[in-house]
């Protein structure tokens, strides 16, 4: 089988260095954090889009001067539903988006408990970044902007308003969180792949140095 | 939870979470409930420290190992042959794209008192005080025969019929006690010596596992997935959740409803959940199970390595049972912090094997004994459950508990076996390709 990530973008491979990082996705149901990743992923938006079925996880790079940050984007696959997400799913993570619908206050509510969960389970120098989807529904706002912008900065959270169905600020929640994650050649993740991969080849030994090679 | 499915999987310990991802991938709609908060029932990696001592009702040390989080202390020891069913399934699933493995340093075996290393290559099977000169060119003939031996080629007999007793098969190879001994229960991993008795075609099986396995990744065969083995089940039921299987925890179960002598759903906090099918542990159906035997299990925490195996971070022990005059061979497995599964410069050791006396506790001795100065020591003694029927007939399938054996390919037996019963098909291994990395659409 593959090993993990996929075909590199023709964007991403030709130069400078390449950093791999584990981002996840957490909110509430139904408030666009699929969405937000299909907008990012595949320019694309759907307006029934199903509940998250068969997304293992999808890939994204973005460049930033010599270097091409590589998004490994893990969706919840609907296991927050009964708050039922496993450990795994924040293991290793160097980054979040925690989604709330900006129509929806109970929303926000949950949001913040997720930032705790992720200040409690993930790794210490995690960046999190909370995104107040929907903003395209501005007329039945319900959450306001200066409220979670100051819960942002009191909790060192990057913070956008964004909307998966015109774009606004998708690409840049992702560029601003690559922007922030650290690149050097030995922080690049908190702790570079130690073990082997397992794979279909016989005698086939793979582990992957770091992030950065 | 007032809803259809086609099947309800009660319990998330790996065999329930490895059937409940088989089951949703082939387009059953699954919902998979455990009576616990966390994934993994008996087979979860409990974390942080503070759990164990609590699952073992004893109080907690302060300030003594560390971080707590640190921790992640596996209730059942087990490794995964490199190239066994587990690791097939593992790959076939895509599932192994959620985990990192690494290869266990060392396998060792007792004999006459110490413990001795299983070769792992020509140099060490050459330098080994395990056997003499003269047996180790006998021995190397009968690994040889085992590698060339090929069940539907009659040519590559060479007088070993199929169905010659694994004994006569030693006889035929002038094979001594003690190499017996190793082969079957270090290298072939049979639990007790009924297989002597029995065709050879599992003896030469299980050798070729090992020798496969250990020639993957070398050191040893065998291999264990960083944060331990909770990883697993937690795994394949990602897996499940990704084609649509609904998760619920902390989720107590009331009643299996039945009619006319067949399940039709099951019963929690006055929910009744429709379903044709149930999946599940002896646990959550413990009057349609039978007790089968006993394991104990001590999970010891050290200081240091195990001694005198060069200070590997992991290691596996076998004692097999004519060593010390049991009928059962004990095991000892040990992994550490270099697994993520303890604080830096701790050790996690587990002795385990069937209980054969009303003193179980003292049975593991001989293992223990190996192991040097203790810090910690949490004693289990846990029934052997099995279910009375194949559940064919009232569509209720319950997976056995999980054995004593150190690798998971009677786990992986028992699945395929519920797969089967569950469907009507064998599960077919090379069908299942998940088909990219990026997305299953």
């Amino acid at each position: 089988m593959a090993s993990r990530g996929g075909p590199q973008r023709p964007n991403g491979a030709s130069q400078g260095k390449i950093c791999q990082f584990k981002l996840v996705l957490l909110g509430e149901s139904a408030v666009g954090k699929s969405s937000l990743v299909l907008r990012f992923v595949k320019g694309q938006f759907h307006e029934y889009q199903e509940s998250t079925i068969g997304a293992a996880f999808l890939t994204q790079t973005v460049c930033l001067d010599d270097t091409t940050v590589k998004f490994e984007i893990w969706d919840t696959a609907g296991q927050e539903r009964y708050h039922s997400l496993a450990p795994m799913y924040y293991r290793g993570a160097q980054a979040a988006i925690v989604v709330y619908d900006i129509t929806n206050p109970d929303t926000f509510g949950r949001a913040k408990t997720w930032v705790k969960e992720l200040q409690r389970q993930a790794s210490p120098n995690i960046v999190i970044a909370l995104a107040g989807n929907k903003a395209d529904l501005a007329s039945k706002r319900m959450v306001e902007f200066d409220e979670a912008q100051a819960y942002a900065e009191e909790n060192s959270l990057l913070f956008m308003e964004t909307s998966a169905k015109t774009a606004m600020n998708v690409n840049d929640i992702f560029l601003a969180i690559a922007k922030k994650l650290p690149k050097s050649e030995t922080s690049g993740t908190p702790q570079p792949r130690q073990g082997v991969r397992l794979n279909n080849e016989q005698g086939g030994q793979q582990s992957e140095g770091g992030c950065c090679k | 939870m007032d809803e259809t499915y086609d099947v309800i999987v009660m319990g998330t310990g790996l065999k329930e979470c490895i059937l409940s991802g088989m089951l949703s991938v082939s387009g059953k709609k699954v919902l998979h409930v455990d009576r616990n908060p966390y994934y993994g029932g008996e087979s979860a990696s409990l974390t942080p420290i503070d759990q164990v001592f609590e699952h073992f009702k004893k109080s907690v040390p302060e300030n003594k190992y560390g971080r707590g989080r640190e921790w992640n202390v596996d209730l059942i020891p087990k490794f995964l042959m490199a190239n066994g069913q587990l690791v097939k399934l593992l790959i076939h699933t895509g599932v192994t794209r959620y985990l990192e493995f690494k290869s266990v340093d060392g396998s060792y075996v007792y004999k006459g008192g110490k413990i001795y290393k299983v070769p792992a290559d020509e140099k060490e099977a050459l330098a080994t005080s395990l056997m003499g000169l003269f047996e180790k060119r006998r021995f190397k003939n009968f690994l040889q025969h085992v590698q060339d031996y090929n069940v539907d080629d009659p040519k590559t007999y060479k007088g070993v019929e199929p169905n010659m007793v694994a004994k006569q098969v030693y006889e035929k190879y002038s094979l001594d006690a003690n190499t017996q001994d190793f082969t079957g229960h270090a290298l072939a991993l049979f639990r007790n010596d009924e297989y002597m008795a029995k065709p050879c075609v599992d003896l030469i099986k299980r050798c070729r596992l090992y020798s496969d396995s250990l020639a993957r990744y070398g050191k040893s065969p065998y291999l264990y997935p960083l944060y331990g083995l909770g990883e697993l089940p937690q795994g394949f039921a990602r897996l499940s959740a990704i084609y649509g299987g609904t998760y619920m925890l902390d989720k107590p179960v009331d009643e299996i409803v039945m009619e006319d002598g067949h399940v039709v759903g099951v019963k929690s906090q006055g929910e009744t959940a429709k379903c044709g099918i149930v999946v599940c542990d002896p646990t959550y159906a413990p009057d349609r199970c039978k007790k089968v035997g006993q394991v104990v299990r001590a999970i010891c925490i050290l200081n240091h390595p195990i001694p005198n195996t060069k200070d590997g971070q992991s290691v596996q022990i076998i004692i097999p049972q004519n060593q010390v005059s049991r009928k059962d061979d004990i095991y000892v497995c040990m992994v550490s912090a270099a697994h993520n599964v303890c604080a830096k410069g701790y050790y996690l050791a587990i002795v385990a094997t069937t209980v054969e006396t009303s003193d179980p506790e003292a049975e593991l001795q001989p293992g223990l004994e190996l192991l040097g100065a203790i810090e910690e020591k949490f004693v289990s003694v846990v029934d052997l459950l099995e279910p009375i029927d194949d559940g064919t007939e009232n569509k209720i399938f319950i997976s056995m508990s999980y054995d004593a054996t150190t690798h998971f390919e009677t786990t992986c037996d028992d699945v395929l076996s519920l797969f089967k019963r569950i469907t009507g098909e064998d599960f077919d291994f090379s069908k299942v390709q998940h088909t990219d990395t990026e997305t299953v659409e």
